[in-house]
């Protein structure tokens, strides 16, 4: 059984193909991204699986189940979490009352009170560094203090499936690496199953992922891993524009 | 914050109603006065549930006040000489709250399906839509609504409906500010104050992290319109004694319970106490000495209360006493 | 007998249709280029009412005078109401601005009533009638009727042919790429708010031509009522969309009312107005975008 499977998944937005008839499976604890050009298709592509909105054509399946009408809420439920790519907090809650949220509607949910999750908060916020926000109202945070809690938030979910949305855009180099660890730390602690990343950032995808899937004006380029993605020519075009070879320099 | 100590801030919102209550029994000639604060906070504290903690606003609201009051109109008037005494009260308020319930399903059906503004416009129309129901088909004696004071006294006995008129109604009335703070609190302090707190800051966010929003939307919707019922029920019904559609669809009572919750601040508990009292004070002021201006005051101080102080007075007592030994009563 | 008179009513639902639509392509407009709600829509319509009846009363013109200058109060209204208060509430929770408008209404319905008191007030503005056979039809339910449609007809010209108008659809598609063009979005917004208004107050004038029983301050709530309904009919974001669902609401109108009338034990009156209710969530339920496609 596979963790997530996308059959002919396609999605419209009037004349734009945004989706185009992708079909990929990820596996329980597999890291795999996602990549390509802006305007690729990646995010609606995260919208899809998550459940923000749904497809014109094809079926999403998580763990067998037949997810492709299910509202995100049950998605959640389900196990399936999400970061965005803009981060988007609750702004008038604390940190604290943020994370707090992602454990009391996620997967485990059900069975916590909010002391419970309140707690579970807690660890997350030092699991991820931001103690010293706890209190703090997210609004105020900076743009990096409020993707490392939407990280923390997403994890309270107890997600099996974790869907990172340019989680390391905007950082520099040492946080990149900082974070590489931590994803990988989380994979290894947590049980979840998958960490899924969208990223332009190559360092991060070679350094994480273990299968890389490219896309290109809503279509699926390849699908391989990592070693065979990056260098396959037909994502060097697309990313340069140039085979190998015929480039100068 | 665990256990007991979450719910400290009913106190001061308990303490004000004690001392309200104790106020007009030490001087009875206010009483009126009284009753008619209670009212507003009543009013407030209801409305708030719902549109104070999701955010929508429900511009119909004044339709579960009055079909509350058609439900104890009903027993009452229909149940008078069944010799239940003081029974078709208690079968009125059943019957209001039901009534408010239903009609709170039948509108949610369709507007909590619906987000922001489309719920206002579906909401708009209901106070307008029921009394023009109620009228039409003449229901319930249509336009010529139902008058019961008769069979009141036939029901309890001359002394009792009198006592009940000028006083038991009023004091059913704290009870429903009372019940309706209660049911507030436990829902701020709970999962549904979050969820609901969460879909307000951002309603596609909050699914994605879980939330079920129609459902806690229907859940907030449903108690404050049974909390309307009851409080039309007795504000009005057992009141007045009688009760006519023009009367109660008043989209005026709205317009009151919007003022009453912006002024205390939306989404806070201490907010409609210190709203209605605010504004029950300041209304019965502005009638003394320019009557008939009240709503042409007040409306205006909608808008400033909007542009400039959106959190209401509690939203700013909150923040100046945030970490301070008041904050844990503040909410 | 039931036949003829039906096709009078609708007749007459297709007049008072085109004014109803007319009345509420400012709803429209507003909400199209703002994404505002302007729930005291139907206190608007009553100041129009109001202007009409003054007009008559004191400066004994006929109402189509009042028609421009109905307009102007419109527009200048919106004005201060955009710059004192809409304006701000732009960025914010919609709640805000629903609230905002509303609050515009009821402050406007007790001005009124403080001018004019709350009395019924009316005026009899007779040109004859002009005999159809199956109905009767007054001449200044004509006047309106023309009037309306003369007023979306300037309004499309308005949109396409010049370039103030051009300037506020593009507004509508993109106002980040608007700005960057150099369009005023600010200026554009409250030119567009004070035209939704403007138009609003306008069409007061004209429905009074249907309103027998007289106007008061608080006669907007019916017409705000009527106005969702006929711009959710019509797509609410389109002004024409708002035209032709005027006309479509003006027939179900009429026609339900001959429908209840031949019910014993209802009033036809009130039940009209139910049903026009009835329809609004019915709408909302099933296609919310409106019954035309989406401008």
């Amino acid at each position: 059984m596979s963790l997530l499977r996308l059959e002919n998944v396609t999605k419209r937005f009037g004349g734009l193909l945004a989706v185009d008839n992708i079909t990929a499976e990820i596996s329980h604890g597999e890291m795999m991204a996602i990549v390509g050009p802006n305007g690729a298709g990646k995010t609606t592509l995260f919208n899809l699986i998550n459940g923000v909105f749904f497809p014109d054509e094809g079926k999403i399946w998580f763990e067998d189940v037949d997810v492709t009408r299910y509202p995100a809420y049950r998605r959640a439920h389900l196990g399936i979490g999400r970061t965005f790519q803009i981060p988007r907090p609750f702004a008038s809650a604390t940190v604290r009352e943020n994370i707090a949220i992602g454990a009391m509607f996620g997967a485990a949910g059900s069975e916590i009170s909010v002391d419970q999750a309140m707690e579970m908060a807690d660890r997350y916020i030092g699991l991820i560094g931001i103690s010293s926000h706890r209190d703090k109202p997210a609004g105020g945070l900076t743009p990096i203090e409020k993707k490392m809690m939407e990280i923390a938030r997403a994890l309270a979910m107890k997600p099996r499936l974790l869907l990172m949305d340019e989680a390391m855009a905007g950082m520099n180099p040492k946080d990149i690496d900082w974070m590489v660890d931590f994803i990988k730390r989380i994979r290894g602690e947590e049980g979840i199953a998958i960490v899924c990343l969208v990223e332009h950032i190559m360092r991060a995808v070679a350094g994480l992922a273990e299968r890389v899937l490219v896309m290109h004006q809503g279509a699926k380029l390849v699908d391989e891993p990592t070693k065979a993605a990056l260098s396959d020519p037909r994502v060097i075009e697309v990313y340069l524009g140039v085979p190998p070879g015929e480039a100068d320099a | 914050m665990k256990g007991a100590s979450r719910y400290l801030p009913a106190i001061p919102v308990l303490l004000a109603y004690a001392a309200l209550f104790g106020y007009g029994l030490i001087f009875p000639g206010q009483w009126q006065l009284v009753a008619q604060l209670a009212f507003y906070c009543a009013l407030g504290q209801a409305f708030n549930l719902f549109m104070g903690m999701t955010g929508y606003v429900d511009f119909g609201y004044v339709a579960f006040l009055g079909i509350g009051t058609y439900g104890m109109a009903i027993s009452i008037s229909g149940l008078a000489d069944k010799g239940l005494g003081l029974g078709v009260i208690v079968i009125g308020l059943i019957l209001s709250v039901v009534f408010a319930v239903l009609l709170s399903l039948a509108v949610g059906a369709v507007a909590l399906r619906l987000r922001g503004a489309y719920f206002a416009i579906a909401t708009i129309g209901v106070n307008e839509g029921f009394r023009y129901l109620v009228e039409g088909a003449r229901i319930w004696n249509g336009s010529e609504g139902i008058i019961f004071s008769r069979q009141l006294r036939d029901a309890v006995g001359q002394e009792a409906a009198m006592a009940l008129s000028t006083f038991w109604a009023d004091v059913m009335v704290f009870g429903v500010a009372v019940i309706a703070t209660v049911l507030t609190i436990v829902y701020m302090r709970g999962k549904i104050g979050y969820a609901l707190a969460a879909l307000r800051m951002d309603e596609d966010a909050a699914k994605v992290m879980g939330i079920n929003v129609t459902r806690f939307k229907i859940i907030a919707f449903i108690t404050s319109a049974a909390l309307a019922g009851a409080l039309g029920a007795t504000a009005w019904a057992v009141k007045l004694t009688y009760v006519f559609p023009a009367d109660v669809f008043a989209i005026h009572y709205t317009v009151e319970a919007i003022i009453i919750v912006l002024l205390g601040g939306a989404g806070t508990l201490l907010g409609p106490i210190v709203g209605g009292l605010i504004y029950g004070v300041s209304k019965y002021y502005l009638a003394v000495y320019i009557p008939g201006f009240q709503l042409l005051v007040f409306a205006p101080v909608i808008i400033v209360v909007i542009v400039m102080f959106p959190e209401g007075t509690v939203g700013m007592i909150k923040r100046k006493c945030a970490g301070t030994a008041f904050a844990k009563y503040i909410l | 007998m039931i036949l003829e008179q039906l096709a009078g009513n609708l007749f007459q639902g297709v007049v008072l249709g085109t004014v109803y639509g007319m009345a509420t392509m400012g709803l429209s407009l507003i909400f199209g280029v703002l994404k505002v709600v302007n729930v005291g829509h139907g206190a608007f319509i009553m100041v129009g009412a109001f202007t009409s009846f003054a007009v008559f009363e004191y400066l004994g013109l006929s109402p189509v005078f009042a028609v421009p200058v109905a307009f102007g109060i419109g527009m200048a209204l919106g004005m201060i109401f955009y710059y004192s208060a809409i304006r701000r509430l732009l960025k914010g929770p919609e709640l805000a601005s629903l609230l905002a408008t509303f609050s515009f209404g009821v402050i406007l319905e007790e001005a009124v009533k403080q001018l004019f008191t709350s009395d019924f007030r009316g005026f009899n503005w007779d040109l004859g009638k002009i005999d159809m056979g199956f109905t009767v039809l007054p001449y200044a339910k004509v006047v309106a009727c023309l009037g309306s449609i003369i007023v979306a007809l300037l309004l499309y010209l308005w949109f396409n042919r010049t370039r103030a108008g051009m300037a506020m659809r593009s507004v509508v598609e993109d106002s980040v790429g608007a700005r960057v063009c150099g369009v005023n979005v600010d200026w554009e917004y409250a030119l567009s708010f004070s035209l939704g208004i403007g138009l609003t107050v306008a069409s007061g004038v004209l429905l009074t031509m249907f309103i027998s029983v007289g106007i008061h301050p608080y006669m907007g709530g019916e017409y705000t009522l009527k106005a969702f309904v006929i711009a959710v009919l019509g797509g609410l974001a389109s002004p024409y969309g708002a035209f032709f669902g005027g006309l479509v609401f003006g027939l179900l109108e009429n026609g339900s009312y001959v429908f209840f009338a031949q019910i014993q034990g209802l009033e036809p009156f009130a039940m009209t107005r139910f049903f026009s209710f009835l329809i609004l969530l019915l709408i909302l339920l099933l296609r919310p975008t409106g019954l035309l496609k989406a401008k």
